[in-house]
């Protein structure tokens, strides 16, 4: 413990605000002018405490009466013996005291890329949501082609990606200290055309295949894709934390966003799937499973009716009976 | 615009006119023997009420007549369903027209022509009777329908028969006059009399165009009550077995009905198409649009009034066929799978049918490569009787979609997929060329 010493100010999630040099003990804190360490803090006294070396070396902080104290790990101390990490509080400031002697931590090694970051991913994330857009109005707009409907297309889809990864950016900022929007903006992007693109290779193969669980629970994989994506954007916010917490986060995401659409499916539709059978119809060109004969086809459906029945005897309330479609 | 004035101007002229008229020309006295008829006819004649038990608020209404001078009324079986088969929450009263209340007991239904029979607790003065030998009516001949209009009061309206009409799929008489919701279950009488049938409905879209149950169903009915050694104790089986009946009936017609093939260039779709099943058609080719659409809509004119919530005993068919060359083929694939969507749901919380069940594949007969999916849905209070829709697509071009959905409610599994097999097997194309 070797002068000078450092007083440093954090904020609540450990990052240092301000930093001041002390060359020797003892150092006097407070909000008085003729302290060394000048608080600006209401909730502290004008000499509220002193650090002095103790006998055993170490550095220690001493109550000089204050009215609130000097608070470690939630408890109030008269004498506090403290180190390089003891982080201690004074009124509403948190403290921490390091001597220049103070070993700090190895050089990590960097793995962020550097040039992926601002506007490069930005612009390549607005490029994929722009382009995402624009290809979904043009497949859906079967009818007379109106520039309104790609206008809406893209606002829409701007709106919601610039809400999105600006939600995360300001996450980032609180957390994480920088804002990093390019990077949460193609994050979004990404997952967007990763679904976009799952999905249709999933409604091909349903159809190709006659495989209809795929698009019958496709939106599970949807869930389970957005779900990446929160966990991309976890650690885009604290690229230091273990991973292994991000991932446990997001599988609990995936587990309730996909719960909550067995339910609602259920719920609506009486069955699990979303829906009720395969919708999808690609060109012939396709297909790759041939067409059974219709009298096999009515046999399976025959055996249908065991589970209709089986269905009817299950008895329902009367709470149903609002639910009137006709 | 000019035209509506004009129409409007039209309107005027008629009323100006008609008062004109009525201050020169004497009116006709009223019709004599709508008053003789409606002064014998009045003690006979009840209003039916069926009531929730809680309460005892009404729920429904119509109108119901005593046969000779027993205790026994006939009504319309739609007028009596709720106690039919909600025995528990509803009751039935009957009010007569000196204002006299009672309890209804009911007796006898038959849902495939919409009659009842119910007792009271009085007995009737013999004006209405049913004898095996029944009035022969000629056309334009004059009926006298009575009941109790919109829970106004109990009235008398006039109009000519005008024969048997067979869209429905039992006999109806055609009646060309007032009948107005409440008087579903009066009588129709001759002007001597003699009932020729029982009020049941109008059509909405015309003009005093009203339909009769002929008094033969009435007399069978009567009959099944005389010979019935006890009151049935839950209706809701004898409507079953009715239903199943209906159905037997109905398909039995439908296969005696020749198919017949509606063109939807390059596709040949079958449909059945007679006095009951009509077929209409419909095309929305656009300049304005890429695609176009033609369709064959094929229904039953008439189904089975079951109760409020459950019409059945009905079939219907579309084809459709939709095509385009400037979609081109990711598109236009868009465009027929949000086609072939289904928008039906119904949950399983439903109190009249299951949730429905699927099964689906990829089906070729030798003419025509589809995808099919037949859905299915139980009745929950009709054991034995299932809804079922067939959905199909074409599936031999990338720009074109040939799609078919039949729809049969109230049938039994074996007349349902003896249906989805018969569409499966004749779907077809002309051979390419």
């Amino acid at each position: 413990m070797n002068a000078p010493f450092y007083v440093e100010v954090l904020a609540r999630n450990g990052e240092v605000r301000h930093r001041q040099r002390v060359d020797a003990l003892p150092i006097r804190i407070g909000q008085g002018y003729d302290n060394d360490f000048i608080l600006d803090d209401r909730h502290t006294s004008a000499h509220h405490a002193i650090i002095e070396r103790n006998e055993a070396g170490g550095l220690e902080v001493i109550d000089l009466g204050s009215r609130n104290g000097v608070v470690h790990k939630g408890k109030r101390q008269a004498r506090l013996t403290i180190d390089g990490n003891t982080v201690f509080r004074l009124g509403h400031t948190n403290l921490r005291v390091r001597a220049a002697d103070f070993s700090v931590a190895d050089e990590m090694r960097d793995t962020t890329f550097h040039y992926w970051e601002g506007l490069p991913p930005a612009l390549t994330g607005l490029a994929l949501m722009l382009s995402l857009a624009l290809m979904n109005t043009w497949i859906a707009d079967t009818e007379k082609a109106e520039s309104i409907h790609y206008v809406t297309g893209l606002v829409g889809m701007l709106g919601i990606g610039l809400l999105w990864s600006g939600g995360w950016a300001l996450a980032n900022r609180l957390f994480g200290g920088q804002t990093r929007f390019g990077r949460h903006l193609f994050i979004a992007a990404s997952g967007l055309v990763v679904i976009e693109i799952v999905s249709l290779l999933e409604a091909l193969a349903a159809y190709a295949f006659s495989l209809e669980i795929f698009t019958r629970y496709g939106s599970h994989v949807a869930v389970a894709i957005a779900a990446g994506m929160v966990y991309f954007h976890l650690t885009t916010i604290n690229p230091n934390s273990p991973r292994r917490r991000f991932a446990v986060v997001c599988a609990l995401l995936f587990c309730l966003g996909s719960g909550m659409v067995l339910v609602v499916n259920f719920q609506s539709r009486g069955h699990l799937a979303d829906e009720l059978y395969m919708s999808e119809l690609f060109s012939p060109g396709l297909r790759a499973s041939s067409g059974k004969p219709v009298e096999q086809f009515i046999a399976e459906s025959g055996q249908l009716e065991a589970t209709v029945d089986a269905e009817r005897s299950k008895v329902v309330s009367d709470e149903g009976e609002e639910d009137d479609e006709d | 615009m000019r035209f509506q004035l004009f129409l409007a101007l039209s309107l005027s002229c008629v009323c100006a006119a008609a008062a004109a008229a009525e201050e020169k020309v004497q009116l006709p006295a009223p019709s004599s023997s709508a008053q003789r008829l409606y002064s014998h006819a009045k003690a006979d004649i009840v209003q039916l009420r069926s009531l929730l038990r809680n309460g005892r608020t009404q729920s429904s209404v119509g109108s119901g007549f005593l046969i000779g001078t027993g205790n026994l009324a006939v009504t319309n079986y739609h007028v009596m369903s709720q106690i039919a088969l909600d025995p528990d929450t509803y009751v039935g009263e009957y009010v007569d027209t000196n204002g006299k209340r009672g309890e209804v007991k009911l007796l006898a239904v038959d849902v495939l022509h919409d009659l009842a029979v119910v007792s009271i607790d009085r007995k009737g003065g013999g004006f209405f009777n049913v004898p095996d030998q029944l009035p022969q009516l000629v056309q334009g001949q004059y009926l006298y329908s009575l009941g109790n209009p919109l829970d106004l009061g109990f009235a008398i309206s006039e109009g000519a028969y005008n024969g048997i009409v067979n869209r429905s799929f039992y006999d109806q008489l055609m009646f060309t006059g007032p009948i107005n919701s409440g008087m579903s279950g009066g009588p129709s009488v001759t002007v001597d009399g003699r009932v020729a049938g029982v009020n049941v409905s109008k059509r909405l879209d015309g003009e005093l165009v009203s339909f009769l149950v002929p008094v033969r169903f009435v007399r069978d009915l009567l009959k099944k009550v005389a010979g019935q050694k006890q009151v049935p104790e839950d209706f809701k089986l004898v409507v079953g077995q009715q239903l199943l009946e209906h159905q037997k009936t109905m398909m039995e017609r439908l296969e005696g009905t020749p198919l017949t093939f509606k063109e939807l260039k390059p596709y040949k779709m079958p449909v059945w198409e007679s006095d009951q099943v009509r077929c209409w058609g419909r095309s929305n080719s656009s300049q304005s649009k890429p695609y176009s659409i033609d369709q064959v809509n094929c229904a039953m004119e008439s189904a089975l009034f079951v109760s409020d919530r459950i019409q059945t005993g009905h079939i219907s068919i579309q084809h459709k066929l939709l095509q385009s060359s400037e979609l081109g083929v990711l598109r236009f694939s868009s465009l027929a799978s949000n086609s072939f969507k289904n928008q039906g749901g119904g949950g399983h919380k439903d109190t009249r049918y299951t949730a429905p069940k699927c099964v689906e594949q990829f089906v070729t007969n030798e003419k025509l490569p589809m995808r099919a999916a037949l859905c299915v849905r139980a009745y929950r209070k009709f054991p034995g009787l299932y809804d079922f829709t067939l959905h199909t697509a074409s599936t031999d071009s990338g720009e074109m979609s040939l799609q078919s959905r039949i729809e049969t409610s109230g049938v039994s599994y074996q007349s349902g997929l003896r249906i989805a097999r018969i569409f499966l097997e004749n779907a077809g194309r002309e051979s390419k060329q």
